[in-house]
């Protein structure tokens, strides 16, 4: 078995993966660790408890997934989900290659996807934005008691597969799942 | 021997296009010979060595400085975090509405534009700006097309650009400055328009990435360090702008001031000597390719203007340029694909000795070719899919040249034409 590298080390905390995560999505280059912990801790938090529901878009199947990097995409306009099946195939064999069998399911990857899409669409409603905000607590401006909640970029990514690992019943988050097969794929940036 | 004169010409163009040659050198290349054609001796009154070499080379020295003065400007604001605080609070305030963000970033790569010309400013605001709105959900097409119709909003105020033409088409600063605020509406309510439509045909997309948890292979970034620029920082970019627009005051000294004003409300005494040193040298390297470029476009220009050429070329181009009104708008409405892929209409190529035809040999006046370059210019500032900042921006989000160039071009196409309107209007 290849090396997965750091980011896939199933030892590496789920947390851990998701401040990776916000740690390397724009505008927050230099902000603070620890900060970057709680927001992610309050995001998977809000994820988790997300109301499941039905995913209600269009599902269109693709098989370029590998050559893209890429797991699954929502585009709302139509509202669909793209599910790539060469990535979710991959997937699949790469669990029973590392032995994740009990953490991911068969068939709870493209299960996951589809719960991970249909979460952004949750986040088209006002409210749950908005009561994302609140969970998260960034404020953007600050002038006395007066204050606009900030939006952080990559909160919503953390709490769709915060959803996606609560509603599929998976052992561990599918960002495990996915540096691990990024380190499989040969994502470029990483040597193996 | 005009007719040598435009085969030489088309031979330039097809050099360029070809990538044969780069810009810069195929123009001076163009420049020489043509002069020879034109007839012009070697060396003394009207010559190839003293006039077209000599003279016209440092022909277009202050809009190097500007250029010069607009680079440093934008290392300053990479610096000091300036631009990637302005787009860090326009994603913390907006990010829930893509159409907010998209709006936000427009306005910062507009302004960041108008000091430092349009390469300089795609990275400056696509840096952060491109990511942090494909971060919120906008595709990726329409994220670098935002960046390019932001710059195209600010070219009409970009502050080089007003030094460049008053000195190749010989006007007064004002006289461009004021057809430049006419053509300024047509640009933002495109690039407005642009955002709002291709929000509502395109919506927004979220990938599941295999590259999302990924350690970044980042450059050495000193953003890492500093924090969010202070809040009165972040009007650098409006100073040069407001002084040069509202105060009327010359070019240089307004850029200047922006310096000042960014070295002040950053930096701490002791440490000013060396980051204006150290952002001044850094701007050199990214004003190096405009100011070779326009060196040679200097010396274009007075091959262009030389008596023999001008005589050559009187007769054939006076019989191509339509007089009437209607009939100016139209063809010159039809030619703006002319200008992309550094074709013969590019004002930054051989497009420049076209305007320079013109005036000298009278067949328009000087502002009638302002405004035709000017009204060019917007659409190849943005959809040229060789120029700069349309291939910088395109490439970092991860979309083809191309691409940017088929979504955008509707809307400059028509800045163009509103442009090509105003000046038929104004001074036909
Ligand atoms: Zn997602």
């Amino acid at each position: 078995m290849k090396a997965l590298g750091a980011a896939a080390d199933p030892d590496t905390d789920d947390l851990d993966l998701a401040v990776r995560l916000l740690a390397a999505t724009p505008t927050h280059e230099g902000r603070d660790p620890a900060l970057l912990r709680r927001w992610a801790e309050a995001a998977d938090a809000f994820g988790a408890a997300l109301e499941p529901g039905p995913c209600r878009a269009r599902i269109v199947e693709r098989d370029d997934g590998l050559e893209e990097l890429l797991l699954a995409r929502y585009t709302s306009r139509p509202a669909t989900v793209e599910i790539c099946t060469d990535t979710v195939d991959r997937a699949e064999t790469l669990i029973d290659e590392l032995g994740w069998r009990s953490w991911y399911p068969v068939g709870s990857v493209r299960a996951a996807a589809l719960a991970h899409e249909s979460a952004h669409e949750h986040f088209h409603h006002k409210e749950t934005r908005t009561a994302l905000k609140e969970a998260i607590g960034h404020s953007a401006l600050r002038l006395g008691r007066f204050r606009v909640l900030a939006h952080v970029a990559g909160a919503e990514e953390i709490a769709a597969h915060a959803y996606a690992r609560t509603v599929c019943g998976l052992g561990r988050s599918p960002l495990l799942l996915t540096a691990a097969l990024a380190a499989v794929v040969g994502a470029p940036g990483r040597e193996n | 021997m005009g007719v040598v004169i435009l085969l030489v010409m088309a031979a330039g163009v097809a050099a360029m296009l070809t990538r044969k040659l780069p810009t810069a050198f195929a123009l001076v290349i163009l420049a020489v010979v043509i002069a020879f054609v034109a007839g012009a001796p070697l060396t003394g009154k009207n010559s190839v060595v003293d006039t077209v070499l000599q003279e016209g080379a440092p022909a277009l020295a202050a809009t190097m400085i500007a250029i010069v003065l607009g680079s440093w400007l934008g290392k300053l604001l990479e610096e000091t975090g300036v631009a990637a605080t302005l787009v860090r609070k326009i994603v913390e305030f907006g990010g829930d509405r893509p159409v907010v963000v998209a709006l936000g970033v427009l306005a910062v790569s507009a302004l960041v534009g108008t000091v430092t010309g349009s390469a300089p400013a795609a990275m400056l605001a696509g840096l952060i700006g491109i990511p942090a709105m494909i971060a919120v959900g906008i595709p990726k097409v329409t994220a670098a097309g935002t960046i390019l119709m932001g710059i195209a909003v600010g070219i009409p105020f970009e502050l080089p650009l007003w030094q460049f033409f008053s000195t190749a088409l010989e006007l007064p600063v004002p006289t461009v400055r004021g057809f430049m605020v006419k053509l300024f509406p047509f640009a933002l309510v495109a690039a407005v328009l642009y955002v709002f439509v291709e929000s509502r045909r395109r919506g927004v997309e979220h990938t599941w990435s295999l590259k999302s948890v990924q350690d970044k292979p980042r450059s050495p970034n000193r953003r890492q360090r500093l924090g969010d620029a202070p809040w009165y920082a972040l009007l650098t970019p409006a100073v040069p702008l407001i002084l040069a627009l509202g105060f009327e005051l010359a070019i240089i000294p307004s850029m200047l001031a922006g310096v000042l004003y960014a070295l002040v409300t950053t930096t701490r005494p002791r440490e000013m000597n060396k980051r204006l040193l150290r952002t001044l040298y850094g701007g050199f390297e990214v004003a190096a390719p405009p100011i070779a470029l326009f060196i040679a476009i200097g010396i274009l220009l007075a091959a262009v203007k030389l008596p023999g050429a001008v005589d050559a070329l009187e007769p054939l181009v006076k019989a191509a340029s339509p007089q009437n009104a209607v009939l100016f708008v139209g063809v010159f409405t039809l030619l703006v694909p002319l200008c992309l892929y550094r074709g013969p209409l590019n004002v930054f190529g051989l497009g420049a000795g076209i305007a320079g035809v013109l005036i000298s040999t009278g067949i328009y006046p000087a502002a009638v070719v302002l405004g035709m370059a000017t009204s060019y210019n917007q659409v190849f500032g943005v959809a040229d899919p060789t120029s700069t900042q349309t291939v910088w921006a395109a490439q970092y989000a991860g979309v083809s040249p191309q691409q940017v160039m088929v979504r955008t071009l509707p809307y400059v196409w028509a800045v163009a034409l509103g442009g090509l309107c105003v000046t038929a209007a104004s001074y036909l």
